[in-house]
């Protein structure tokens, strides 16, 4: 292996906080990065993952400031370099790609012009040899027929391609370093998988040295060849990608590979309970509140990373646990076997939804049929666009353009939710999205969760505070969030504060659109566990659409896959993973990332 | 909480929701929220207890001597009939700030209620009302008003009328924004999925995310409607002599500039004092929607 590229040690970063006082959020981080080497970068959202690695670069995020610690760039210190010759190496030497790809293309400018922008800058290049190159770039990010799409404007293209844009656009300049922040989330899974096979190449090819961010470890096992793990501030992890993440030493890198759903089907993912504390603790072990495995002298004093055989970890109890921690093939709980009633609660009736727009209407779902007995939990997988959401949508009478039928308890329902009955108002709840729009920002906690069982009469003026703490209590909220709004909840506990506010009428169908999708693992995984144990408790059937087909094989028994509004196939979980018969579903199933130490890994 | 991440080191504000306490503490703790309220409560006092504090009756001519300058017995001097101008002053409010309030409350309700309908009900009604708000948008506002006093004589009424006509497609575009992004969201497809009336959609749903802005851009608006009002009376086309009136007595006052300039600065002093206290108000009622706005930002 060659020498590194960039060095970065003892980074320490602290924000500026409202009250004038500094609080650390970045300690000790330190990594270095080899060309034809990805090493990623993983931990919950708000563990510093993102700061550590912008800051690595000499950026100086607003409100920051660099406490200690240098970053050697071969050889140069970025963290000491002044504005001007740092914006000459960044891009030139290093270069960043955000999150979120399309932000990061200026929308009025067409592609070519901002690929030939940076050609120009750093090596001075125009005219015909420009095009060349950049033809060229498009060409070697995997984007056909790169000769049209140079006059094209971003927004001409898919949030896939767009990606592939903005990792051209990166390379445009030839680095040496290349970080990613998140890359692919919120991509789909079948995209994902693309654009991560494709960094992959890049590296191998032009001898990259990459840093991953992501708090996806299934994703990452497909790519990284090592794995920095960091919580609240702090690397707590870190050694070669197959050892750590196969078999973990620290309780968190543990509880992380947990809440990663198993498309094997094998094992139920795990939550993390509570969140990362908001600055590196200093007498104690940051994760200990959160440990399974925590004893007395982990709430005593800090602990060191330390050496231990092929890695490095930052825990007092590494070496017993380790044998506790690895990751045994898990055969036992599948949620796949359960027996329900016959008893029909849901029929769709050759189901089809319209959009109606200039040219005329759009079919978006294409003669749907579908039975949902009481209690089941059914799947429904597709990527955006296959009108897996439009279905949901039109089942709660939001959509108005339909033909086909849906009959509820025998009844067949009006299009329109207000047109149909209270009880069947009642009956049927549904779970968005993005629980940051989901909520009303000026209603209360308490409205929120109660208002739906006042409307269907289920609650008698006064009785709305005993049910709404009855509710948060089935959540796993505490009740002093009850006169909050929801401007003062995390992502998690909106999601939360949704899903109780769906139960509360104690419906017989659930509908749940992604309710997980905008959400960390960790939480994600906390999410899918207390849908599917209130469905039980209360006897709820549930529709879960998604577009990841390990989340649904996590909690499903039958699934139907959907494309471009019509139904591919349907089946069983199991049979759909064991015998796919479409080769859509193939190409779904091949998408999905195993997560280290699955058997399918 | 999520202070660790790096897109998230805004300061974050105590979210405790949005109540009227709230708007005034963060315009009472801005200094154009104080200084507007300052301006504000002077020239408040002014149009509610001049009239009765008045030194002389405000129409009655001949109190002093002829366009004469300030001096100890009339502190702005007199105008050219003699009238004390310091009672003229402080009885001359009332029209300039009850016509704008009013004509700007009635746009709101109207133009507003249109504008919010509309946009619940979408598609074709949707489009119907902003095309008439677009047409009414194009008619030279002082033409309009013109047109209207001359086919109707001029009164408190027809005034107040014309200038509601005017600010009702103003009112309506800014309410249709500020709708339409709320009616995007989710908990309106919430709601409506729960059976939920339109009354209660408008009412619970909507209403409460867009008072902020339409409220800033009440206070706005009404300088707007303040100067304009000031703008017909100089005109000779709003509050009819003899009856005091800021804009009026600029215009009545003009041929005193070189003997008593007093009679035309204070009565603009107290159209000016009026119109920026409540463009204060309505700055920082702005600033505060859009930083509550900013506090609602994602957070994952």
């Amino acid at each position: 292996m060659s020498g590194a590229v960039l060095e970065t040690s003892n980074l320490t970063v602290a924000y500026a906080q409202p009250d004038g006082s500094e609080a650390v959020v970045v300690s000790r981080f330190d990594v270095t990065l080899t060309p034809g080497e990805v090493v990623a970068l993983a931990g919950e959202s708000g563990c510093g993952k993102s700061t550590a690695a912008l800051s690595s670069l000499g950026y100086k995020i607003p409100a920051s400031r660099t406490l200690s610690g240098q970053s050697l760039l071969e050889g140069v210190d970025l963290l000491h370099l002044p504005t001007e010759q740092l914006r000459r190496l960044w891009g030139r030497k290093a270069a960043y790609l955000p999150q979120d790809a399309a932000g990061s293309l200026n929308p009025a400018r067409r592609i070519g012009d901002q690929i030939g922008e940076a050609l120009h800058h750093h090596f001075g290049v125009t005219g015909a040899e420009s095009t060349e190159r950049q033809m060229a770039l498009l060409d070697d990010v995997g984007l056909r027929r790169p000769q049209e799409l140079l006059s094209r404007y971003p927004h001409q293209f898919s949030g896939g391609q767009q990606q592939r844009l903005a990792i051209a656009l990166a390379l445009a300049c030839e680095p040496t370093v290349l970080v990613l922040d998140e890359p692919t989330t919120g991509l789909d899974v079948t995209t994902q998988a693309q654009i991560s096979k494709l960094l992959r190449r890049l590296v191998d090819d032009r001898n990259l040295a990459m840093l991953y961010v992501s708090h996806d470890l299934a994703m990452l096992s497909g790519i990284a060849d090592k794995l920095i793990v960091m919580y609240a501030g702090e690397v707590i992890e870190s050694g070669v990608f197959r050892q750590v993440g196969y078999s973990p030493m620290h309780p968190y890198t543990s509880a992380l590979l947990d809440a990663v759903p198993d498309p094997a089907g094998g094992r139920h993912p795990q939550g993390i309970p509570g969140s990362p504390p908001a600055s590196v603790p200093t007498d104690s072990c940051g994760f200990a509140p959160r440990c399974r495995y925590a004893v007395d002298a982990c709430t005593r004093e800090s602990v060191a990373l330390a050496e231990v055989d092929d890695r490095r970890v930052r825990c007092i109890r590494a070496v017993e646990l380790r044998g506790a921690l690895r990751r045994a093939p898990n055969n036992g709980t599948s949620t796949t076997s359960e027996l329900f009633s016959g008893d029909t609660l849901l029929e769709l009736r050759e189901l089809s939804c319209y959009y109606r727009n200039k040219a005329g209407s759009v079919k978006v779902v294409d003669s749907v049929a579908l039975t949902v007995e009481r209690g089941e939990i059914v799947g429904v997988v597709g990527e955006s666009g296959s009108g897996k959401s439009t279905l949901l949508r039109a089942i709660a009478g939001l959509h108005s353009q339909v033909s086909g039928s849906v009959v509820f308890r025998s009844e067949q329902q009006p299009v329109r939710a207000r047109q149909r009955s209270r009880t069947a108002l009642s009956g049927i709840q549904l779970v968005f999205q993005n629980p940051h729009s989901s909520l009303n920002p000026r209603h209360t906690v308490l409205e929120t969760i109660t208002r739906p069982a006042r409307l269907g009469g289920m609650v008698k003026r006064g009785g709305e505070r005993d049910l709404a703490r009855q509710l948060l209590e089935s959540v796993r909220l505490p009740s002093a969030l009850l006169d909050r709004y929801p401007g003062a909840l995390s992502g998690g506990q909106k999601q939360r504060v949704a899903i109780a506010r769906a139960f509360s009428t104690n419906p017989a169908l659930l509908l749940c659109d992604e309710i997980t999708s905008a959400l960390d693992v960790s939480v994600q995984a906390a999410i899918l566990d207390l849908v599917t144990q209130l469905a039980t408790e209360h006897g709820t059937a549930v529709i879960f659409v998604s577009h990841d087909l390990a989340v649904v094989r996590a909690i499903c028994a039958r699934g139907l896959v959907m494309q471009h509004g019509v139904v591919r196939e349907e089946g069983t979980l199991d049979g759909l993973f064991e015998n796919p018969k479409d080769p859509y579903t193939r190409e779904l199933i091949a998408a999905i990332p195993a997560p280290p130490g699955s058997e399918s890994g | 909480m999520a202070a660790l991440s790096a897109e998230d080191n805004r300061i974050e504000v105590a979210a405790s929701g949005e109540s009227p306490r709230r708007w005034w503490r963060s315009v009472a703790h801005s200094w154009e929220g104080r200084i507007g309220l300052a301006m504000g409560a002077v020239i408040l006092l002014v149009v509610l207890v001049g009239p009765h504090i008045a030194p002389y009756s405000p129409t009655e001519n001949g109190v002093g001597p002829i366009g004469a300058g300030p001096s100890g017995s009339h502190w702005l001097g007199t105008d050219d009939l003699g009238r004390d101008v310091t009672s003229r002053v402080l009885a001359g409010g009332t029209l300039v700030l009850v016509i704008p309030l009013v004509a700007n409350l009635f746009a709101t309700l109207i133009g507003g209620g249109v504008a919010i309908w509309a946009v619940y009900i979408g598609g074709k009604s949707d489009k119907t009302v902003t095309g008439f708000f677009d047409v009414m948008l194009t008619l030279p506002p002082l033409l309009m008003v013109l047109v209207i006093i001359a086919g109707l004589g001029t009164s408190t009424a027809v005034l107040t009328g014309a200038i509601t006509l005017f600010f009702i497609p103003r009112a309506g575009r800014v309410l249709r924004g500020a709708a339409q992004a709320v009616v995007a969201n989710d908990y309106i497809a919430a709601a409506q999925a729960r059976g939920e009336g339109s009354w209660w959609l408008v009412r619970r749903e909507i209403l409460p995310n867009i008072a902020g802005p339409a409220l800033a851009d009440f206070a706005l608006r009404t300088t707007y409607a303040i100067i304009f009002v000031a703008t017909l009376s100089f005109l000779g086309l709003g509050v009819q002599p003899p009856a005091p009136d800021w804009g009026a007595m600029v215009a009545q006052n003009r041929d005193l500039i070189t003997t008593n300039p007093a009679a035309i600065l204070g009565p603009i002093a107290a159209i000016v004092l009026l119109a920026v206290s409540l463009n204060l108000l309505a700055d920082a009622l702005s600033r505060h929607v859009s930083g509550a706005e900013d506090d609602e930002g994602v957070t994952l």
